[in-house]
């Protein structure tokens, strides 16, 4: 849940990046580090075990400040996608804001892909969370690999839900990185504003929102 | 509650000796005398975590040097705090794995005990059930003892009437005859004491003969052994023989029956039967009763020939909580082995075997009133 602190004048928003194993969260995390420069960026932190799997999480932090004074933060995770880090999952994904969902375009995962979202569903259920409120991107990752399930017939397959269009991307070239984000940010200022007046209050328009927290580094070709 | 992400503070990350470790160490590279400290002091230095400043660094040396020391100082907490993360990560997780077995495990307990429960409960179902199906037995064979008691009953009374037909006959010729012997005998005391004891003799056994020949008809009557299944019924005599049979099984005691039977139309029947439900209402009325009780029998009728019998007695009464019980099979108020508490149970099934309805009012301490309704058409 979204943490506002009127002390401080502070807010914390919480993005999640969810999905099967192995589907390139912690790589869209890592290149979203590389890529982009908001105003305020953290350390990030990567807690990988041996093989490179995540074991609890990944984080990054970055952040903009409003003209009110607002110190506004978001707080970019990721889950461990195995199966067996059940718990950690919900404990990450408790109090989430905005969901990433990093599918895998093999077309070998697509169970798999069905599966994690059943666990997302029946997770968010776990901690409270309404899975039609939150806002909710859903990436196509490894595009660039053979194999894969053909974009129109994702497109075609997820049309109907709530979540269309779908974001595609090649997390490792770092492409769609960055659009799927600004896809996020876009439905949770929605969220957000309406919540805390975000423009009304704090000078921070939809524009400033999804541009000042994508900004680029340096325009760095994609 | 705090969670596992909330930003961690200074004394989150580091014990108060690792912090004068730090300085320490800090000091030891040469930065004078050094304070890492949450509150800012003058020329302190913001260490950053998490974009979050979590302690302020200041040092008697060149600000060039506090900042490359507050930048080694955030890449160490860096460190301490992906372990403190992770372990809170790993304390909350375990926690909420934890509290959820819990309520499986309640969940299991409370559907356990339902189970159990209900295994009582079907236990007790069955032990029900047996004793339901024993005393059915039990009712099976004291009807079939009865009705062969009956059919013999009414085999004596058949092979009785044909010898009491002619002692009657017999004792009454016997008696005329004494007429003429009286003629030719002489007149004196002494014969006239015998003859006039002989007449007494002869119409004492003429008045027992009598009474024999009544129990007998009543018997036959009782026990229909004569009758068809469904015959013409004349209510008012089956009533009246019933009155007799009740009369002569409570011989010891002089019971107030109040017969006020009006004119009856015949109804098809089985009279055995009726006769049974009838015997039973009555019997019921005079153990309620003591020696100042009454008991009223009334007979009426309406325009389309239904019958109404009343049977009302001003005994004992029925307790309010057992009126529900007394047309149930076995349900009894009297002691073990005096009743079978069957015979209101059998009654009502008569009754309703011939589409009538059987109506019990009861007042404690005043009376009971049963009527029996019987509809003219079967």
């Amino acid at each position: 849940m979204a943490d506002y602190c009127s002390d401080d004048n502070r807010l914390n928003l919480k993005v999640v990046f969810y999905g099967p194993a192995l589907s390139g969260k912690t790589t869209n995390l890592m290149q979203l580090h590389t890529l982009l420069m908001p105003e305020r960026k953290g350390e990030l932190m990567v807690l990988e075990t041996r093989d490179d799997r995540t074991l609890f999480f990944d984080m990054l932090p970055i952040g903009l400040r409003g003209s009110s004074g607002l110190d506004l933060r978001l707080k970019l995770y990721t889950v461990p996608g195995q199966v067996q880090h059940d718990s950690t999952r919900k404990a990450v994904l408790s109090r989430a804001d905005g969901i990433i969902f990093v599918a895998d375009s093999l077309s070998a995962q697509q169970d798999n892909n069905a599966i994690a979202f059943g666990n997302l569903e029946e997770n968010l259920e776990k901690v409270g969370l309404d899975i039609e409120a939150l806002p909710l991107v859903i990436q196509f990752n490894k595009r660039d690999m053979a194999d894969i399930v053909a974009e129109d017939v994702l497109q075609e397959r997820w049309g109907p839900t709530p979540w269309s269009p779908l974001q595609m991307a090649s997390a490792i070239n770092g492409t769609g990185v960055v659009d799927t984000f600004r896809a996020l940010l876009d439905r949770l200022y929605s969220v957000a504003d309406n919540e805390f007046r975000l423009a009304e209050r704090h000078g921070i328009d939809r524009a400033a929102f999804v541009d000042r927290l994508s900004a680029g580094d340096a325009h760095a070709p994609v | 509650m705090r969670q596992f992400e909330d930003d961690p503070t200074l004394t989150d990350l580091l014990q108060p000796q690792q912090v004068s470790r730090l300085e320490s160490s800090l000091e030891a590279l040469g930065l004078g005398r050094v304070s890492l400290t949450t509150t800012r002091h003058e020329n302190a230095i913001p260490v950053e975590f998490n974009l979050e400043t979590v302690a302020w660094l200041s040092g008697d040396c060149s600000q060039k040097n506090l900042r490359a020391a507050a930048e080694l100082v955030s890449f160490i907490l860096l460190f301490v705090a992906k372990y403190r993360l992770a372990a809170n990560l790993h304390h909350d997780a375990t926690e909420a794995g934890y509290e959820e077995l819990q309520r499986k495990h309640e969940a299991l307990k409370a559907s356990e005990a339902r189970y159990r429960t209900l295994s009582d409960q079907l236990q007790e179902k069955v032990k029900e059930q047996v004793e339901t199906i024993q005393k059915a037995q039990q009712e099976l064979y004291e009807s079939a003892k009865t009705r062969s008691v009956g059919q013999l009953a009414a085999g004596i009374a058949h092979e009785i009437n044909n010898p009491i037909g002619f002692m009657k006959s017999n004792l009454k010729v016997a008696g005329d005859y004494l007429d003429e012997l009286e003629e030719k005998l002489p007149g004196d005391e002494a014969t006239r004491d015998l003859l006039n004891d002989f007449r007494d003799l002869l119409a004492e056994s003429q008045d027992g003969a009598r009474r024999i020949a009544t129990i007998v008809a009543d018997l036959k009557t009782f026990s229909s052994i004569d009758h068809a299944e469904y015959t013409h019924c004349r209510i008012n005599d089956l009533l009246k023989a019933a009155i007799h049979l009740l009369r002569t099984s409570y011989s010891d005691r002089d019971l107030a029956i109040d017969e006020r039977l009006g004119e009856l139309p015949d109804i098809q029947g089985n009279p055995a039967r009726l006769s049974e439900a009838f015997y039973n209402v009555l019997d019921n009325a005079v153990r309620a009763i003591d020696e100042e009780g009454r008991i009223i029998v009334k007979t009426a009728t309406d325009s389309s020939g239904n019958i109404a019998v009343v049977i009302q007695d001003n005994g004992c009464g029925i307790p309010e909580a057992s009126r529900g019980q007394v047309f149930d099979p076995f349900y009894t108020s009297r002691p073990v082995g005096s009743g079978t508490g069957l015979g209101l149970t059998v009654a009502r099934d008569t009754v309703r075997a011939h589409n009538g309805l059987i109506k019990l009012e009861s007042r404690l301490n005043a009376g009971t009133r049963i009527t029996l309704l019987l509809p003219s058409k079967h």
